[in-house]
């Protein structure tokens, strides 16, 4: 059986594959957002806590997603088989690049441009969302595109612990020795991955002509 | 039981390359449990005066059969159910004794090679459960596993749920039912998902030395659903007329392997990292000469 045809006769399993996918990477990737870009303010205002929060956001990228889920079984609430786990780590993996620009972003804004925001009588919280976030938006929002694009990718290690997604045609495909199977979910991975990528791209062109 | 044999295509001039006569050549396959079988063979010659030669972790199931066939290699262990299903291509059967017989005299005619007796245990599929949980509910076998399944969640590897002798027979086989639809992961990980209690009931490798090391309980395929892989010497007809005693030597390892036995030999040199040879040795000290 060809790749198409295996297609064709699979569409809605391929379909609801896609979709579970979407969902992890979606899910996986607004919590790294809300958890990463406060991190990265975090850093910005104590800088004590920059090497000990990268340097756990850089390692994390180090751990072999199986070896990861080897740890996450044994936790409470996070851990355990299925989609949440697959979440978990998928979060894990996604911090770095948005930690990282986050953090960039804010500290590369013009210190006179700050200056002038505090001469104006601005608090805190004001400079910080009002100047810094907004002038650094195109730095973090490439950061955020960098984890989507990741998370789609790695999104199908999800079925390696329960978790469905597209992933779960490429692991059936390796264990029944079948190319059409891996396809199945590879190349409809690879067009999310694109599509995502051209989307997120689109968006910081908007924000920079914004601007 | 194994398929991944293409990619092992070209080392087969490189076993042709090297003839020698005067000993018997004892070859195995690239996993653990081949290479303690090859060892222990190989020993076992020696102990009765038949000179060895070893080639050892060769590659998969085709790679050992070419040599064998070619006459490269003169013995490897090989499994009943390998053996009917990969290499002779057979329908699947669950009679353990008529599979050995029929792989033993399709071989024989074939290529003049034979099945001497199996060492005893079946290296197949083997449903597991927490030995907590079977010796709180007082279960031994999969029929009576059964009655619980419906509070269970399984977890199984993705070749155990796409064979054909797989899942699905499973269910029919048992008349099995599940609370849960099983999650499909890596097979390692379920081992791990159930020593944690994140699953209640996976499928393993009867043989695989974690379960041991987990402390899980194998339930008794008591229907014989799975086929038989029952391991074997396969060996060149002619190393008995050149060397008589090794037909003496060879029978002496029939049914000297339980699954627990073969199980804990797994174990000592996957988890406990001890050389396979000093494992083989250790484990011939028990048989008697």
């Amino acid at each position: 059986m060809s790749f198409l045809q295996y297609l064709i006769a699979n569409q809605d399993e391929v379909l609801a594959r896609t979709v579970e996918h979407l969902w992890l990477v979606a899910i996986s990737s607004g919590l790294a957002v809300l958890v990463g870009v406060p991190a990265g303010v975090l850093l910005t205002r104590r800088p004590g806590l920059r090497t000990p929060i990268l340097g756990f956001a850089n390692v994390v990228q180090t751990i072999p997603s199986l070896a990861l889920f080897g740890f996450l079984i044994p936790l409470p609430f996070i851990g355990g088989i299925g989609a949440r786990t697959a979440i978990v780590a998928l979060v894990l993996y996604g911090l770095l690049p948005i930690i990282r620009n986050t953090y960039t972003g804010i500290v590369a804004v013009d210190p006179a441009v700050r200056e002038a925001a505090r001469g104006m009588g601005m608090t805190d919280a004001q400079v910080l969302w009002i100047v810094e976030l907004r002038l650094a938006a195109p730095v973090i929002l490439a950061g955020v595109r960098i984890a989507v694009v990741l998370a789609v990718g790695i999104g199908t290690i999800a079925a390696a612990i329960g978790g469905g997604g597209l992933g779960e045609f490429i692991f059936r495909g390796v264990a029944m020795v079948s190319t059409p199977v891996i396809l199945a979910g590879a190349v409809p991975a690879a067009l999310l991955a694109l599509t995502a990528d051209g989307g997120l791209h689109l968006l910081e062109r908007v924000l920079d002509w914004r601007r | 039981m194994n398929k991944r044999l293409l990619p092992f295509l070209p080392l087969i001039p490189l076993i042709a390359g090297c003839v020698g006569r005067d000993a018997v050549i004892v070859g195995s396959k690239n996993f653990t449990e081949s290479l303690l079988l090859g060892e222990i063979v190989a020993q076992q010659l020696e102990r009765y005066q038949v000179p060895v030669e070893r080639k050892l972790y060769l590659g998969g199931t085709f790679v050992c059969h070419q040599a064998i066939v070619a006459g490269q290699i003169d013995l490897y262990v090989e499994y009943t159910g390998t053996a009917s299903s990969a290499v002779l291509k057979l329908p699947a059967a669950h009679d353990a004794a008529r599979v050995r017989q029929s792989v033993d005299s399709a071989y024989r005619a074939n290529w003049g090679i034979e099945w001497t007796a199996p060492f005893g245990f079946n290296n197949t599929f083997a449903m597991l459960v927490r030995r907590q949980d079977a010796a709180r509910l007082g279960i031994r076998t999969l029929s009576q596993a059964a009655r619980y399944a419906p509070g269970w969640k399984p977890a199984f590897g993705y070749e155990f749920v796409e064979r054909e002798d797989g899942y699905r027979g499973l269910l029919q086989a048992y008349g099995l039912r599940f609370g849960t639809r099983p999650a499909t992961m890596d097979l390692a990980l379920t081992y791990r998902a159930l020593a944690e209690g994140r699953a209640d009931f996976i499928a393993g490798n009867s043989t695989d030395g974690l379960i041991k090391a987990l402390d899980l309980f194998p339930l008794e395929d008591d229907r014989h659903y799975f086929p038989p892989y029952q391991a074997a010497p396969v060996v060149r007809s002619q190393v008995f007329s050149r060397f008589p005693a090794a037909r003496a030597a060879l029978a002496k390892l029939a049914n000297t392997l339980t699954d627990e036995r073969m199980r804990e030999l797994n174990y000592q040199v996957d988890v406990g990292h001890q050389r396979p040879a000093d494992v083989a040795a250790g484990f011939l000290a028990g048989v008697a000469k």
